[in-house]
């Protein structure tokens, strides 16, 4: 069996193509991937031709796949690039969108990872916290589990249209900027911030807020970590 | 910076108005300002109590010159009061929204000095947040009964939503609870609101819109002796004649002592019930004299749609291959998303339960009600059905308490102020 090792989504899509054919094969960008007796690994580097004749291929059978795609790509879960693949080779056996075709199995996984990356991309938009630094720019550190950095960037640079901010995925060490006109991501290592003489304040401000709108007489922690898993708690201040 | 100890009073007495949703309004962020609306609503928090935080929800006073029997912020009430001005809370809000702790503002009031008065306040404070610290995040602002038709149109056209609240679900409970407030004076600025709402959409108005995100109304539920029935029929008269997008519903607790007020609570599973009717009105097609008599309460055993389906036993099973739409929104344990979800994928393949169980569909109940391909997968027995519906249902009541840990103490909201 051959295991094809993939970094980024031009290679990915280009592992589409040599894999295409082969009867049993593993797509996969982990490194660490357990090896079993008589597997070959393949390395494969993007190949621009390749990958295009795939995203067209895509493209043309469905507009709408390949944006799902990439946010599929986003995932943490290890088997992504292999729901993914499977998800291909279902479109494009039809010849046709698969996306509601939930009999299908490959479908319904990668409909399952589609959900977990924009669920936890809705969910940051509200747990996201920025803190002010001095000079006034935002500062916000988080780390999510998928690779969601960017599309926060999307979001927070339309509705913060005259700040500048940076949003920080300490996991992953990238950081996303916006400097009031244009964001990019990069690689970014912990940061030390100045915080503004306010920021203490406000803080307090808002958690004295959080303990007060709570009905202490109606219990529901359940629902509460429900909503808001504890592993996001880290970076909220009303729950330091 | 603002008092953290009038920023707690003011929080306190807000807290028990239930509507806590930033959804509907997609406004955009204008030249530069700060904030835009999210159709769908962000959460940005939730608290212990297993609510959200969506929006920074505080009065602008709460010293309030009206004496509602049910208000914890009565006239006679002893309270600690407190007041602040518009500019501290549009600093507020910018501060809070720049951290992204709130998706917007939710502001109400008690009524001071007079109607007209309060309302002018409230009115400065969402023009000063729009106009002068340009902000365009979400705003819902409470009317106020009384108050001038002017203020309030004029209101309208710069919050996304409004809400005025019913409180009490006739207009004898109104008279005896709360005597300030008449029927007209909550009926009539509703009536202006929807017409004006209507006005913009069939002339188009893109921008400045009166209320995008619509208008809702809250009732207290078991303060007065309503049943479910015309609870209901109320509700569905709303949604229909006013428009309304929701109607919020919040279980009775005795925090203030009266002799017209009854005792006890109203209990939290009445108001899970009023709940899941509500959507049955809005969502699943439902008729309010489908789902219970005028005179009727809910049946505390069986959920609304469950105990519709079984006296109508006649109806089913239902074959998911070829039912319609609106009829397997009728099946006990299907929700809309499942339903939408079946149509799309049996355009594909007619589906088995094994297919339905993958695709996440809850077949608890709803295996009683259908048929996979012609197969039944339920109990043919009607007894036994029952039984095991109310089984099923006693583990959603279970949850049911112990969401509030302790059936002794399990109080809800109680509507706070208008």
């Amino acid at each position: 069996m051959k295991i094809f090792i993939v970094n980024g989504a031009e290679s990915f899509f280009t592992a589409v193509f040599i894999a295409y054919k082969e009867k049993d094969c593993i797509i996969t960008s982990d490194g660490d991937v357990q090896l079993s007796l008589g597997c070959e690994v393949v390395r494969v580097a993007a190949d621009g031709e390749k990958c295009g004749r795939i995203v067209n291929a895509i493209k043309k059978y469905d507009g709408e796949a390949l944006y799902d795609i990439s946010l599929v790509l986003r995932s943490c879960d290890p088997l992504k690039e292999q729901t993914v693949f499977g998800y291909i080779k279902r479109l494009f056996n039809s010849r046709a969108p698969v996306k509601k075709a939930m009999n299908l199995p490959e479908v319904v996984d990668f409909n399952d990872l589609l959900y977990k990356v924009n669920g936890e991309t809705h969910r940051l938009k509200g747990l996201l916290r920025f803190m002010e630094c001095e000079g006034g720019a935002l500062y916000a550190p988080y780390s999510p589990d998928n690779d969601v950095t960017d599309l926060l960037m999307q979001h927070f640079a339309e509705r913060f249209k005259s700040e500048r901010f940076i949003i920080h995925d300490l996991k992953r060490k990238i950081a996303g900027m916006y400097d009031g006109h244009e964001w990019f991501t990069g690689y970014a290592e912990e940061a030390e911030v100045q915080l503004s003489k306010y920021e203490r304040g406000f803080e307090n401000l808002w958690k004295k807020y959080y303990k007060a709108v709570n009905i202490i007489e109606r219990p529901h922690d359940k629902q509460m970590k429900r909503s808001m898993p504890v592993r996001y708690w880290k970076f909220l201040p009303e729950k330091q | 910076m603002l008092d953290a100890e009038k920023l707690e009073i003011l929080t306190e007495s807000a807290k028990y108005d239930v509507s806590c949703s930033s959804s509907g309004s997609a406004r955009v962020n204008r030249n530069g300002g700060l904030g835009n609306g999210s159709v769908g609503g962000i959460c940005h928090s939730f608290t212990p109590d297993g609510r959200c935080i969506s929006l920074l929800k505080i009065l602008m006073s709460n010293d309030c010159v009206y004496d509602c029997e049910y208000c914890p912020n009565r006239r006679s009430a002893d309270v600690p009061r407190a007041r602040i001005t518009p500019d501290e809370i549009c600093e507020l809000v910018i501060n809070f929204y720049k951290r992204n702790y709130i998706e917007g503002l939710f502001l109400s009031s008690a009524v001071f000095e007079s109607p007209d008065k309060t309302m002018e306040l409230l009115l400065e404070t969402v023009t000063k947040l729009r106009k002068l610290y340009n902000f365009n995040g979400y705003i819902h602002l409470k009317g106020i009964p009384h108050a001038d038709a002017l203020l309030v149109h004029r209101a309208s056209k710069i919050v996304d939503r409004m809400s005025y609240n019913i409180e009490l679900p006739s207009e004898n409970s109104l008279k005896l609870l709360a005597p300030q407030k008449t029927k007209r004076s909550l009926l009539l600025p509703m009536k202006d609101l929807r017409d004006a709402i209507i006005c913009d959409k069939e002339n188009k108005v893109r921008r400045g819109r009166v209320l995008p995100a619509g208008q809702t109304t809250q009732m207290i539920i078991g303060a007065s002796p309503e049943t479910d029935g015309q609870i209901l029929k109320l509700t569905q008269a709303l949604y229909r004649n006013m428009n309304l997008r929701r109607v919020y519903y919040s279980s009775y607790i005795p925090v203030v002592q009266s002799s017209k007020l009854p005792a006890v609570g109203a209990g939290l599973l009445r108001e899970h019930r009023l709940y899941q009717a509500d959507w049955l009105i809005r969502f699943y097609g439902f008729d309010v004299d489908e789902i219970v008599g005028e005179n009727q309460n809910l049946s505390p055993e069986y959920d609304p749609k469950c105990a519709w389906a079984l006296r109508n036993m006649h109806l089913f099973p239902v074959e998911i291959n070829t039912a319609p739409l609106a009829t397997l929104l009728r099946v006990p344990g299907i929700g809309a998303k499942s339903a939408y979800k079946i149509i799309e994928a049996r355009k594909f393949a007619a589906l088995d339960y094994d297919n339905l169980v993958k695709m996440r569909v809850v077949l608890k109940r709803a295996k009683h009600f259908i048929t996979c391909k012609g197969k039944f997968y339920g109990s043919e027995n009607e007894l036994q059905v029952k039984t095991s519906l109310l089984l099923a249902g006693r583990s959603e009541v279970n949850e049911q308490t112990s969401m509030f840990s302790e059936t002794s103490v399990a109080v809800s909201a109680l509507t706070g102020q208008l």
